[in-house]
């Protein structure tokens, strides 16, 4: 499966990058492919572009804070879970998009 | 003003004094009064109390308070003469005597807990810290100077005979103090000392006392009947500052009655181990009896910030808290309690985890001081490499050891003003030639600036008899006299000559208006030096003078002084009133007088350049020089030394390490163009200073086998290692920028892992810090297990850095890596965590390093590079 996601927090020096990578790992682990988007306080990077939206099955927001360019995943389920999930149980928020 | 309803030997006046008649007017007038033989009768309309006028004891006691109505009778043979003198001093003088009380604010307010003791539920009472540090020990009450209550029963049979009993025992008492006064000792103890000596030779006091003896009265119950009915006048003050008189005066009856009686009355206390003295008030010299070293900290109960033992416990450093209510019930004797007068709390329990707290704090603060003092031994130099020389101001040869300790550069200021005062003869040339060759010798070769005497004015000194004077910082005061007080100028002159043999002395000469004063100056030391070379007495013959730059007129002939003298000081505190004519102990036109007015800056500009053009040497020694928010500005202006308190210079060493030249120009050419003080004041708020050269991560943060028992102690553990290091110069505000990121949610990630981190101004520097626990503590992390290992990250708010926040980025990733965390926790020293950190490992197998976002690739070599940078 395709997958795209963002990641946020309020600090953004250290849990949105921790989600991303636990993100990354998960998916790698359960064979889908991943490809998140941190909003931290270097700004956003690894954006996903039009394409990577399109393409991707679904989007997980793993986010404390308001997302940037919201708008981008019109047309795409999503699914918004609390950052702190996403370290703790990342491998639960995929059950839940396969389930 | 004055409304002066006038017959020849009486008049009513208002009081002009903001501050009411406290001392320091009081003896203006009662030392006018005094060469009168009329009876001068000063009556406060309001409280319809009456003083004599010559003494200045009565004079206070009267509490006459600001616009209270008086009325002046004179009565007597020279009558019309001194009513005439009076009302013009008065009507003229009397409000320029109203120099600022010596008030000392509290230095905060009392505050809250650390979170580390909140947690715990501890309770503390608060008080206002007025001299800071904290200090642990076992409480000792002591009373107030008791007076002994028997004396009531004594029979006095022949008056002749107990008068004399009470005047030997008040010049003996005099006599003490006076040799205490000429011993080693702070200016604060000095000022403390005159207060008393002008009680002894009180003309009210020792009238009362002569009376009570003249009904019956022994020696003693005089004196202490005497004691009664002024302090009881005292304590009835509005004035805090008056009320406080009131312990001196006790204290004076005290050491009388000792006198008197020939014993000790009330023996003091003996500290014999660590102690915190608590008293309602204390007297200062019960203060100075007390063994200095054991003394931890002072909590004081209804002491004010005028209280001579607060103004001793400050020049003590000893830390002292007031305002405290209810002592005596809060606390026994022998209990164990903290003074924390940096946040104003008295915490009256010594549990574990206080102890633990405070041991911290202090070994924290101790290592602190210690680096800070450590750096200053170098030479203070910008973060662009221009140096400057930081000196120590200094009145007297015990500051010498300190200043040097502290890191002096040299002595920018040695007033010797205080070698004459508090005397009733000038210091003899041997005695001064002394103290000057003890500088020359502790300086080892710096420079050693001697200030010829700056006498007069608001400095007086009794033998050199000057006038009494309308406006003394205008009047006769520094180089003014010397023309009439030659033959002490030359003395002095020849002593500081002789010293120059013995290192690198320098003169200066205060008060300079104009050249002709410098060439006048420069004649008496060219016949001194003549006649040291026909004595064969040896001197430094290239010995440089310079002069004080404090009356503007200076700074528009300064073309025609630098062909005379070799130096200049600026000294900021004269001259800033005199150019902007406003006097800063006037509290209705104080807010004038600031040294950030840019009409100032710009006349410090102009001086600092015009000397330079003539390539001569300019220092800056006035308060100006000692405020951290000024060094931008003098940086910028090209000083080439300044010179402040000396307990100032480390952490202005430091400071000066963390600016450049280059951003202080250009903030000094904002300055210069602001259009008020307000507009330089919020350019100097926003001063950003350049982190200290030190990689992220470096051994001095990673904390092994740490013994903290919870997450607060461990989150506290690390920001002391921070504020040790220089990261931060607010560790209370970093904590509490930790925490409102943690009580959003813990930062414990789970596997015994936290990352508690912030973002905030008062991070100077990005740093990692690392704490490994010898024991789990509970951090409400993820996973609900213990956490063993604690990374904070730290971030300034302004982070132009952003390579370290890409560190911090990387470094969360890593963390979600198993093998990561596991090398981590196998690391048994500083030295192996460092080698992980660089991304590098000790250990035997490889570790990927590579993060899986494509665009962090490379990252290892980056992460190892900017930690090591």
């Amino acid at each position: 499966m395709k997958i795209v996601a963002v990641t946020a927090c309020p600090t953004g020096i250290a849990h949105t990058y921790m989600a991303a990578a636990r993100l990354e790992k998960t998916a790698k682990e359960l064979g889908h492919e991943i490809k998140v988007e941190t909003q931290g306080s270097l700004g956003t990077e690894n954006a996903l572009t039009e394409s990577d939206i399109s393409q991707a099955s679904v989007a997980i927001f793993a986010v404390d804070i308001h997302v940037e360019g919201r708008e981008r995943f019109k047309g795409v389920k999503i699914i918004e879970v609390p950052l702190q999930e996403a370290i703790k149980n990342a491998k639960g928020i995929f059950e839940k998009i396969q389930g | 003003m004055t409304q002066n309803a006038c017959t020849a030997a009486e008049f009513t006046f208002l009081c002009p004094l903001p501050n009411g008649f406290h001392a320091r007017p009081a003896s203006h007038l009662a030392t006018l009064a005094g060469k009168f033989t009329s009876n001068c009768i000063l009556s406060n309309l309001r409280t319809g109390r009456t003083a004599d006028m010559k003494s200045v004891l009565s004079l206070i006691a009267a509490d006459i308070n600001f616009k209270d109505q008086c009325r002046v009778r004179v009565n007597g043979a020279d009558e019309q003469a001194a009513t005439k003198a009076i009302q013009q001093f008065i009507d003229n003088d009397l409000s320029a005597c109203d120099l600022p009380l010596p008030k000392l604010m509290p230095d905060g307010q009392s505050g809250i807990l650390p979170r580390a003791l909140r947690s715990i539920g501890l309770a503390a009472y608060s008080g206002f810290p007025v001299s800071r540090g904290t200090g642990y020990g076992k409480v000792v009450i002591v009373s107030d100077v008791a007076l002994p209550p028997e004396l009531s029963t004594e029979s006095a049979s022949d008056p002749e005979h107990e008068l004399q009993r009470a005047q030997r025992g008040m010049e003996r008492v005099r006599a003490r103090v006076c040799e205490n006064l000429s011993g080693q000792i702070s200016a604060a103890e000095a000022g403390i000392l005159q207060a008393h000596l002008a009680i002894l030779g009180d003309v009210a006091l020792a009238g009362h006392i002569q009376e009570k003896i003249s009904q019956g009265r022994s020696a003693g119950q005089a004196v202490l009947e005497a004691t009664e009915f002024f302090s009881s006048l005292l304590r009835k003050s509005e004035s805090h500052y008056i009320r406080e008189r009131a312990v001196d005066l006790r204290e004076i009856c005290h050491e009388v009655l000792k006198e008197i009686y020939g014993l000790e009355l009330q023996p003091i206390a003996e500290l014999t181990e660590p102690s915190v003295v608590a008293a309602e008030n204390l007297a200062p010299r019960q203060l100075l009896h007390l063994a200095r070293k054991e003394i931890r900290a002072l909590v004081l109960e209804s002491a004010g910030t005028t209280s001579h033992a607060v103004i001793l416990a400050r020049s003590l450093a000893i830390p002292t808290l007031i305002g405290v209510k209810n002592l005596r019930q809060l606390l026994s004797p022998g209990q164990e309690v903290v003074v924390d007068a940096n946040r104003g709390l008295l915490i009256p329990e010594w549990t574990s985890p206080v102890c633990r707290y405070y041991e911290r704090e202090l070994s924290t603060q101790q290592s602190r001081q210690a680096a800070l003092v450590r750096n200053a031994m170098a030479p203070a130099i910008t973060a662009d490499g221009r140096r400057i020389e930081v000196a120590a101001n200094v009145s007297s040869a015990e500051e010498l050891a300190p200043a040097f300790a502290n890191g002096a550069d040299g002595i920018g200021l040695f007033r010797t003003e205080m070698l004459f005062a508090g005397r009733d003869h000038p210091p003899s040339e041997d005695e001064q030639f002394e103290v000057y060759v003890q500088a020359a010798r502790a300086a080892r070769g710096q420079p050693v600036i001697l200030r010829t005497f700056d006498i007069g004015g608001d400095k007086p000194v009794p033998y050199l008899r000057l006038p009494a004077e309308a406006n003394p910082f205008l009047g006769y005061r520094g180089v003014r006299i010397y023309g009439e007080h030659r033959e002490l100028v030359c003395a002095q002159m020849r002593a500081i000559l002789r010293a120059s043999a013995f290192g690198s002395v320098q003169m200066m000469v205060p008060m300079v208006a104009s050249r002709e004063e410098v060439l006048w100056v420069k004649a008496q030391l060219a016949q001194v030096q003549n006649d040291l070379r026909n004595r064969q007495i040896a001197f430094d013959p290239a010995m440089p003078v310079g002069i004080m730059i404090e009356i503007p007129s200076v700074a528009f002939v300064l073309d025609q002084l630098c062909e005379e003298v070799d130096f200049f000081s600026i000294g900021t505190n004269d001259l800033v009133q005199y150019f902007l004519a406003a006097d800063r102990g006037n509290a209705k036109v104080r807010g004038l007088s600031n040294v950030k007015h840019p009409a100032f800056l710009r006349l410090l500009k102009q001086i600092v350049d015009e000397v330079h053009k003539s390539g001569k040497y300019i220092g800056m020694c006035g308060e100006m020089a000692g405020d951290l928010a000024h060094l931008p500005l003098l940086l910028a202006l090209g000083l080439d030394e300044i010179s402040v308190a000396s307990f100032e210079i480390p952490i202005l060493k430091e400071r000066i390490s963390r600016l450049t030249i280059s951003a202080s120009q250009s903030l000094l050419s904002k300055a210069l163009a602001c259009k008020g003080i307000a507009e330089v004041e919020s350019l100097l708020a926003n001063v950003s200073l350049s982190a200290p050269h030190a990689p992220l991560l470096d051994r001095d943060l990673i904390i092994l086998d740490s013994k903290s028992e919870n997450k607060e102690e461990a989150i506290r553990e690390i920001i002391n290692a921070l504020y040790i290091k220089a990261r931060t110069n607010d560790p209370d505000r970093l904590e509490e920028a930790v925490w409102s990121r943690e009580d959003v949610y813990s930062t414990g990630l789970g596997y015994g892992f936290a990352v508690p981190h912030c973002k905030t101004d008062a991070v100077i520097a990005g740093s990692i810090g690392i704490l490994k626990l010898s024991q789990p503590v509970e951090w409400g992390a993820l996973d609900g297990l213990p956490v063993h290992t604690v990374i904070l990250l730290a971030a300034p708010e302004s982070e132009a850095n952003a390579k370290h926040l890409r560190i911090f980025s990387q470094l969360a990733r890593k963390l979600m890596n198993d093998d990561f965390r596991s090398q981590l926790v196998e690391a048994k020293d500083a030295n192996a965590m460092l080698y992980i950190f660089n991304g590098r490992t000790c250990h035997r197998e490889q570790v990927t390093l590579s993060i899986q976002n494509k665009r962090s690739r490379g990252s290892k070599t980056f992460l190892a590079t900017n930690l090591r940078e």
